[in-house]
Protein backbone atom coordinates (compact mmCIF):
# COMPACT_ATOMS: atom_id res chain seq x y z
CA UNK A 1 0.00 0.00 0.00
CA UNK A 2 2.77 2.39 0.89
CA UNK A 3 5.33 1.69 -1.77
CA UNK A 4 7.48 4.57 -2.87
CA UNK A 5 8.84 4.51 -6.38
CA UNK A 6 9.62 6.74 -9.33
CA UNK A 7 5.97 7.86 -9.47
CA UNK A 8 6.90 10.38 -6.76
CA UNK A 9 9.29 12.23 -9.05
CA UNK A 10 6.86 11.96 -11.94
CA UNK A 11 4.14 13.51 -9.83
CA UNK A 12 6.35 16.44 -8.84
CA UNK A 13 7.16 17.05 -12.49
CA UNK A 14 3.50 16.69 -13.43
CA UNK A 15 2.52 19.20 -10.83
CA UNK A 16 5.19 21.70 -11.86
CA UNK A 17 4.04 21.40 -15.47
CA UNK A 18 0.50 22.08 -14.30
CA UNK A 19 1.68 25.14 -12.36
CA UNK A 20 3.50 26.44 -15.41
CA UNK A 21 0.52 25.91 -17.71
CA UNK A 22 -1.98 27.41 -15.31
CA UNK A 23 0.09 30.43 -14.43
CA UNK A 24 0.68 31.17 -18.09
CA UNK A 25 -2.80 30.57 -19.48
CA UNK A 26 -5.11 31.22 -16.58
CA UNK A 27 -3.45 33.03 -13.70
CA UNK A 28 -1.82 35.89 -15.60
CA UNK A 29 -4.89 36.83 -17.67
CA UNK A 30 -7.03 36.53 -14.58
CA UNK A 31 -4.74 38.75 -12.57
CA UNK A 32 -4.59 41.28 -15.39
CA UNK A 33 -8.33 41.26 -15.58
CA UNK A 34 -8.67 41.66 -11.81
CA UNK A 35 -6.23 44.56 -11.86
CA UNK A 36 -8.13 46.10 -14.72
CA UNK A 37 -11.39 45.71 -12.88
CA UNK A 38 -9.88 47.16 -9.75
CA UNK A 39 -8.62 50.15 -11.70
CA UNK A 40 -12.01 50.58 -13.30
CA UNK A 41 -13.87 50.39 -10.03
CA UNK A 42 -11.37 52.76 -8.46
CA UNK A 43 -11.78 55.27 -11.27
CA UNK A 44 -15.55 54.95 -11.06
CA UNK A 45 -15.44 55.53 -7.33
CA UNK A 46 -13.11 58.47 -7.77
CA UNK A 47 -15.32 60.10 -10.35
CA UNK A 48 -18.37 59.43 -8.19
CA UNK A 49 -16.60 61.05 -5.27
CA UNK A 50 -15.66 64.02 -7.41
CA UNK A 51 -19.21 64.42 -8.60
CA UNK A 52 -20.44 64.16 -5.06
CA UNK A 53 -18.04 66.89 -3.99
CA UNK A 54 -19.13 69.09 -6.89
CA UNK A 55 -22.76 68.54 -5.98
CA UNK A 56 -21.95 69.36 -2.39
CA UNK A 57 -20.27 72.59 -3.43
CA UNK A 58 -23.18 73.48 -5.66
CA UNK A 59 -25.59 72.85 -2.83
CA UNK A 60 -23.49 75.01 -0.53
CA UNK A 61 -23.55 77.79 -3.09
CA UNK A 62 -27.28 77.54 -3.44
CA UNK A 63 -27.69 77.62 0.31
CA UNK A 64 -25.53 80.72 0.56
CA UNK A 65 -27.49 82.40 -2.18
CA UNK A 66 -30.73 81.44 -0.52
CA UNK A 67 -29.54 82.89 2.76
CA UNK A 68 -28.47 86.09 1.04
CA UNK A 69 -31.78 86.36 -0.73
CA UNK A 70 -33.58 85.84 2.54
CA UNK A 71 -31.54 88.56 4.21
CA UNK A 72 -32.23 90.90 1.31
CA UNK A 73 -35.90 90.15 1.43
CA UNK A 74 -35.84 90.82 5.13
CA UNK A 75 -34.16 94.17 4.56
CA UNK A 76 -36.59 95.12 1.83
CA UNK A 77 -39.49 94.14 4.04
CA UNK A 78 -38.17 96.21 6.90
CA UNK A 79 -37.61 99.21 4.67
CA UNK A 80 -41.07 98.91 3.23
CA UNK A 81 -42.58 98.59 6.67
CA UNK A 82 -40.71 101.64 7.88
CA UNK A 83 -41.74 103.60 4.82
CA UNK A 84 -45.34 102.56 5.25
CA UNK A 85 -45.20 103.56 8.88
CA UNK A 86 -43.78 106.93 7.95
CA UNK A 87 -46.34 107.48 5.24
CA UNK A 88 -49.08 106.48 7.60
CA UNK A 89 -47.84 108.95 10.16
CA UNK A 90 -47.68 111.69 7.53
CA UNK A 91 -51.12 110.93 6.23
CA UNK A 92 -52.51 110.84 9.74
CA UNK A 93 -50.82 114.11 10.52
CA UNK A 94 -52.24 115.70 7.41
CA UNK A 95 -55.66 114.34 8.15
CA UNK A 96 -55.49 115.64 11.66
CA UNK A 97 -54.42 119.06 10.49
CA UNK A 98 -57.06 119.07 7.83
CA UNK A 99 -59.75 118.10 10.25
CA UNK A 100 -58.56 120.72 12.71
CA UNK A 101 -58.62 123.35 9.99
CA UNK A 102 -62.05 122.28 8.84
CA UNK A 103 -63.30 122.36 12.38
CA UNK A 104 -61.96 125.86 12.87
CA UNK A 105 -63.46 127.07 9.60
CA UNK A 106 -66.76 125.59 10.50
CA UNK A 107 -66.68 127.18 13.91
CA UNK A 108 -65.86 130.57 12.38
CA UNK A 109 -68.62 130.13 9.86
CA UNK A 110 -71.06 129.26 12.58
CA UNK A 111 -69.98 132.23 14.65
CA UNK A 112 -70.29 134.55 11.70
CA UNK A 113 -73.66 133.20 10.76
CA UNK A 114 -74.82 133.64 14.32
CA UNK A 115 -73.52 137.15 14.37
CA UNK A 116 -75.30 137.90 11.13
CA UNK A 117 -78.44 136.22 12.36
CA UNK A 118 -78.27 138.24 15.55
CA UNK A 119 -77.87 141.44 13.53
CA UNK A 120 -80.82 140.57 11.36
CA UNK A 121 -82.73 139.60 14.41
CA UNK A 122 -82.04 142.90 16.04
CA UNK A 123 -83.19 144.82 12.96
CA UNK A 124 -86.31 142.77 12.80
CA UNK A 125 -87.02 143.33 16.46
CA UNK A 126 -86.53 147.08 16.08
CA UNK A 127 -88.84 147.11 13.09
CA UNK A 128 -91.38 145.04 14.93
CA UNK A 129 -91.05 147.17 18.01
CA UNK A 130 -91.42 150.35 15.97
CA UNK A 131 -94.47 148.86 14.21
CA UNK A 132 -95.93 147.78 17.48
CA UNK A 133 -95.10 151.11 19.04
CA UNK A 134 -96.64 152.95 16.06
CA UNK A 135 -99.81 150.99 16.46
CA UNK A 136 -99.97 151.61 20.17
CA UNK A 137 -98.99 155.23 19.80
CA UNK A 138 -101.39 155.78 16.91
CA UNK A 139 -104.26 154.83 19.13
CA UNK A 140 -103.23 157.07 22.09
CA UNK A 141 -102.03 160.21 20.37
CA UNK A 142 -104.49 162.78 19.09
CA UNK A 143 -104.01 165.45 16.52
CA UNK A 144 -102.85 168.00 19.04
CA UNK A 145 -100.28 165.87 20.73
CA UNK A 146 -99.04 164.66 17.43
CA UNK A 147 -98.56 168.10 16.07
CA UNK A 148 -96.91 169.21 19.22
CA UNK A 149 -94.53 166.27 19.00
CA UNK A 150 -93.67 167.21 15.45
CA UNK A 151 -93.16 170.83 16.44
CA UNK A 152 -90.90 169.85 19.24
CA UNK A 153 -88.91 167.69 16.95
CA UNK A 154 -88.51 170.55 14.49
CA UNK A 155 -87.69 172.87 17.35
CA UNK A 156 -85.03 170.55 18.51
CA UNK A 157 -83.62 170.42 15.07
CA UNK A 158 -83.47 174.21 14.97
CA UNK A 159 -81.96 174.45 18.32
CA UNK A 160 -79.22 172.08 17.50
CA UNK A 161 -78.75 173.78 14.11
CA UNK A 162 -78.11 170.55 12.41
CA UNK A 163 -77.69 170.94 8.76
CA UNK A 164 -79.21 174.42 8.88
CA UNK A 165 -81.81 173.40 6.34
CA UNK A 166 -84.60 175.98 5.60
CA UNK A 167 -87.66 173.92 6.36
CA UNK B 1 -18.88 0.90 -7.02
CA UNK B 2 -16.85 -0.78 -9.63
CA UNK B 3 -13.42 0.64 -9.21
CA UNK B 4 -10.23 -1.19 -8.27
CA UNK B 5 -11.96 -4.32 -9.37
CA UNK B 6 -9.71 -7.31 -9.85
CA UNK B 7 -6.93 -6.30 -7.51
CA UNK B 8 -6.45 -5.49 -3.88
CA UNK B 9 -7.56 -2.13 -2.54
CA UNK B 10 -4.76 0.39 -2.50
CA UNK B 11 -2.50 -1.66 -4.75
CA UNK B 12 -1.42 -0.20 -8.06
CA UNK B 13 -0.79 -1.48 -11.51
CA UNK B 14 2.88 -0.90 -12.11
CA UNK B 15 4.99 -0.45 -15.18
CA UNK B 16 8.74 -0.63 -15.54
CA UNK B 17 10.35 2.06 -17.64
CA UNK B 18 14.09 2.61 -17.98
CA UNK B 19 14.70 0.81 -14.72
CA UNK B 20 12.16 2.88 -12.79
CA UNK B 21 8.82 1.69 -11.48
CA UNK B 22 5.74 3.80 -12.17
CA UNK B 23 2.22 3.42 -10.82
CA UNK B 24 0.31 3.55 -14.06
CA UNK B 25 -3.20 4.16 -12.73
CA UNK B 26 -1.95 7.01 -10.55
CA UNK B 27 -0.24 8.62 -13.52
CA UNK B 28 -3.31 8.24 -15.73
CA UNK B 29 -5.52 9.73 -13.10
CA UNK B 30 -3.05 12.55 -12.50
CA UNK B 31 -3.07 13.41 -16.16
CA UNK B 32 -6.84 13.30 -16.18
CA UNK B 33 -6.95 15.57 -13.14
CA UNK B 34 -4.48 17.95 -14.78
CA UNK B 35 -6.56 17.94 -17.93
CA UNK B 36 -9.69 18.75 -15.92
CA UNK B 37 -7.94 21.56 -14.03
CA UNK B 38 -6.55 23.02 -17.24
CA UNK B 39 -9.90 22.63 -18.95
CA UNK B 40 -11.71 24.39 -16.12
CA UNK B 41 -9.12 27.14 -15.98
CA UNK B 42 -9.21 27.70 -19.72
CA UNK B 43 -12.99 27.56 -19.71
CA UNK B 44 -13.14 30.10 -16.94
CA UNK B 45 -10.56 32.45 -18.40
CA UNK B 46 -11.28 31.97 -22.08
CA UNK B 47 -13.41 35.05 -22.39
CA UNK B 48 -12.43 37.19 -19.46
CA UNK B 49 -14.59 40.20 -18.99
CA UNK B 50 -14.75 43.01 -16.51
CA UNK B 51 -18.19 41.85 -15.49
CA UNK B 52 -17.74 38.19 -14.58
CA UNK B 53 -20.23 35.48 -15.40
CA UNK B 54 -20.54 31.71 -15.35
CA UNK B 55 -17.35 29.75 -14.73
CA UNK B 56 -15.34 32.93 -14.44
CA UNK B 57 -17.34 33.77 -11.33
CA UNK B 58 -16.52 30.43 -9.73
CA UNK B 59 -12.82 30.46 -10.56
CA UNK B 60 -12.50 34.08 -9.56
CA UNK B 61 -14.17 33.34 -6.26
CA UNK B 62 -11.71 30.53 -5.52
CA UNK B 63 -8.73 32.53 -6.70
CA UNK B 64 -9.59 35.73 -4.84
CA UNK B 65 -10.39 33.80 -1.65
CA UNK B 66 -7.00 32.09 -1.87
CA UNK B 67 -5.30 35.37 -2.74
CA UNK B 68 -6.78 37.01 0.35
CA UNK B 69 -5.57 34.08 2.43
CA UNK B 70 -2.11 34.28 0.85
CA UNK B 71 -1.98 38.01 1.45
CA UNK B 72 -2.94 37.69 5.09
CA UNK B 73 -0.66 34.78 5.99
CA UNK B 74 2.36 35.40 3.79
CA UNK B 75 2.30 39.13 3.25
CA UNK B 76 3.07 40.90 -0.02
CA UNK B 77 5.98 38.57 -0.77
CA UNK B 78 3.54 35.69 -0.97
CA UNK B 79 2.04 37.01 -4.17
CA UNK B 80 4.82 35.46 -6.18
CA UNK B 81 3.84 32.08 -4.84
CA UNK B 82 0.16 32.62 -5.48
CA UNK B 83 0.01 30.68 -8.78
CA UNK B 84 1.68 27.72 -7.10
CA UNK B 85 -0.67 27.72 -4.15
CA UNK B 86 -3.79 28.23 -6.21
CA UNK B 87 -2.75 25.43 -8.53
CA UNK B 88 -2.00 23.25 -5.52
CA UNK B 89 -5.48 23.77 -4.18
CA UNK B 90 -7.27 23.25 -7.49
CA UNK B 91 -5.18 20.20 -8.36
CA UNK B 92 -5.66 18.47 -5.01
CA UNK B 93 -9.35 19.35 -5.02
CA UNK B 94 -9.88 17.83 -8.45
CA UNK B 95 -7.75 14.82 -7.52
CA UNK B 96 -9.77 14.20 -4.36
CA UNK B 97 -13.12 14.48 -6.07
CA UNK B 98 -12.01 12.40 -9.05
CA UNK B 99 -11.87 9.25 -6.93
CA UNK B 100 -15.54 9.65 -6.02
CA UNK B 101 -16.59 8.99 -9.60
CA UNK B 102 -17.14 5.25 -10.07
CA UNK B 103 -14.40 3.73 -12.17
CA UNK B 104 -11.88 6.40 -11.27
CA UNK B 105 -9.34 6.63 -8.49
CA UNK B 106 -7.89 9.67 -6.79
CA UNK B 107 -4.25 10.32 -7.63
CA UNK B 108 -4.03 11.42 -4.01
CA UNK B 109 -4.73 7.90 -2.78
CA UNK B 110 -1.14 7.16 -3.75
CA UNK B 111 1.50 8.14 -1.20
CA UNK B 112 3.81 8.96 -4.13
CA UNK B 113 1.56 11.83 -5.15
CA UNK B 114 1.03 13.31 -1.71
CA UNK B 115 4.61 12.85 -0.57
CA UNK B 116 5.80 14.29 -3.87
CA UNK B 117 3.71 17.40 -3.39
CA UNK B 118 4.69 17.69 0.28
CA UNK B 119 8.40 17.30 -0.51
CA UNK B 120 8.13 19.88 -3.23
CA UNK B 121 6.56 22.32 -0.76
CA UNK B 122 9.16 21.57 1.90
CA UNK B 123 12.06 21.94 -0.52
CA UNK B 124 10.58 25.26 -1.56
CA UNK B 125 10.22 26.28 2.09
CA UNK B 126 13.88 25.61 2.84
CA UNK B 127 15.09 27.17 -0.40
CA UNK B 128 13.13 30.33 0.26
CA UNK B 129 14.24 30.32 3.86
CA UNK B 130 17.92 30.23 2.89
CA UNK B 131 17.40 32.80 0.18
CA UNK B 132 15.49 35.10 2.48
CA UNK B 133 17.50 34.87 5.69
CA UNK B 134 20.91 33.86 4.43
CA UNK B 135 22.57 30.52 5.01
CA UNK B 136 24.10 31.47 8.37
CA UNK B 137 20.86 32.66 9.84
CA UNK B 138 19.07 29.66 8.41
CA UNK B 139 21.43 27.24 10.14
CA UNK B 140 21.50 29.31 13.32
CA UNK B 141 17.73 29.13 13.44
CA UNK B 142 17.94 25.39 14.13
CA UNK B 143 19.90 26.00 17.32
CA UNK B 144 17.43 28.41 18.85
CA UNK B 145 16.48 29.12 21.55
CA UNK B 146 19.07 26.69 23.00
CA UNK B 147 21.54 24.38 21.28
CA UNK B 148 19.84 21.11 22.38
CA UNK B 149 16.71 22.24 20.57
CA UNK B 150 18.36 21.24 17.33
CA UNK B 151 16.91 17.73 17.76
CA UNK B 152 13.40 19.01 18.21
CA UNK B 153 13.78 21.43 15.32
CA UNK B 154 15.05 18.73 12.96
CA UNK B 155 12.29 16.34 13.97
CA UNK B 156 9.81 19.13 13.36
CA UNK B 157 11.20 19.78 9.91
CA UNK B 158 11.04 16.08 9.04
CA UNK B 159 7.56 15.77 10.48
CA UNK B 160 6.28 18.53 8.26
CA UNK B 161 6.30 16.68 4.91
CA UNK B 162 5.42 13.38 6.55
CA UNK B 163 2.31 14.69 8.31
CA UNK B 164 1.36 16.80 5.32
CA UNK B 165 1.49 13.87 2.90
CA UNK B 166 0.11 11.15 5.14
CA UNK B 167 -2.85 13.22 6.25
CA UNK B 168 -4.04 13.69 2.69
CA UNK B 169 -3.13 10.20 1.58
CA UNK B 170 -4.80 8.56 4.58
CA UNK B 171 -7.98 10.56 4.32
CA UNK B 172 -8.48 9.95 0.63
CA UNK B 173 -7.48 6.30 0.63
CA UNK B 174 -9.59 5.55 3.71
CA UNK B 175 -12.51 7.34 2.12
CA UNK B 176 -12.27 5.25 -1.02
CA UNK B 177 -11.79 2.00 0.87
CA UNK B 178 -14.78 2.76 3.07
CA UNK B 179 -16.81 3.57 0.00
CA UNK B 180 -16.08 0.15 -1.48
CA UNK B 181 -16.64 -1.69 1.78
CA UNK B 182 -19.90 0.11 2.50
CA UNK B 183 -21.01 -0.61 -1.05
CA UNK B 184 -20.49 -4.28 -0.41
CA UNK B 185 -22.01 -4.36 3.08
CA UNK B 186 -25.03 -2.04 2.72
CA UNK B 187 -25.60 -1.35 -0.97
CA UNK B 188 -28.23 1.36 -0.49
CA UNK B 189 -28.38 4.81 1.11
CA UNK B 190 -25.31 4.49 3.34
CA UNK B 191 -22.69 4.60 0.54
CA UNK B 192 -24.52 7.58 -0.94
CA UNK B 193 -24.34 9.40 2.36
CA UNK B 194 -20.66 8.57 2.66
CA UNK B 195 -20.12 9.68 -0.93
CA UNK B 196 -21.68 13.02 -0.10
CA UNK B 197 -19.52 13.31 2.97
CA UNK B 198 -16.45 12.38 0.92
CA UNK B 199 -17.08 15.34 -1.34
CA UNK B 200 -16.86 17.51 1.74
CA UNK B 201 -13.77 15.65 3.01
CA UNK B 202 -12.11 16.15 -0.38
CA UNK B 203 -12.65 19.92 -0.19
CA UNK B 204 -11.50 20.11 3.41
CA UNK B 205 -8.38 18.05 2.82
CA UNK B 206 -7.40 20.09 -0.21
CA UNK B 207 -7.92 23.21 1.86
CA UNK B 208 -5.89 21.86 4.80
CA UNK B 209 -3.00 20.83 2.57
CA UNK B 210 -2.97 24.25 0.94
CA UNK B 211 -3.29 26.10 4.24
CA UNK B 212 -0.45 24.21 5.89
CA UNK B 213 1.75 24.68 2.83
CA UNK B 214 1.01 28.37 3.04
CA UNK B 215 1.86 28.60 6.71
CA UNK B 216 5.14 26.72 6.18
CA UNK B 217 5.98 28.99 3.26
CA UNK B 218 5.03 32.10 5.18
CA UNK B 219 7.43 31.28 8.01
CA UNK B 220 10.23 31.05 5.48
CA UNK B 221 9.29 34.41 4.00
CA UNK B 222 9.38 36.31 7.27
CA UNK B 223 12.33 38.66 7.58
CA UNK B 224 12.72 39.07 11.30
CA UNK B 225 12.67 35.71 12.91
CA UNK B 226 12.49 35.48 16.65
Amino acid sequence: MVDLNATLVAQIINFLILVAILSKFAYKPLMNMLAERQAKIQSNLDSAEQERLAAEQLKQEYLTQMAEARVQAQTIMEKATKLAEQTKEEILQQAREESARLLKNTRDEIAREREQAMQEFKGEIVTLAVAAATKIIAKNLDEQANAKLVDNFIQDLDEKKIGGLPC
Amino acid sequence: MGHSEGHAIGAHRVAEFAGFTFNLDTLYMTWLAMAIVIFLAILATRRLSIVPSGWQNFLEMVVTALLDQIESTMGPKGRKLAPLIITLFLFILVCNELGLIPGFASPTNDINTTLGLALMVIVLVHTLSIKNKGLVNYIKHYFQPFIPFVIINIVEEIAKPVTLSFRLFGNILAGEILLIILGKLVPYVVPTAWLAFSVFVGIVQAFIFTMLSMSYLSSSLQDDHH
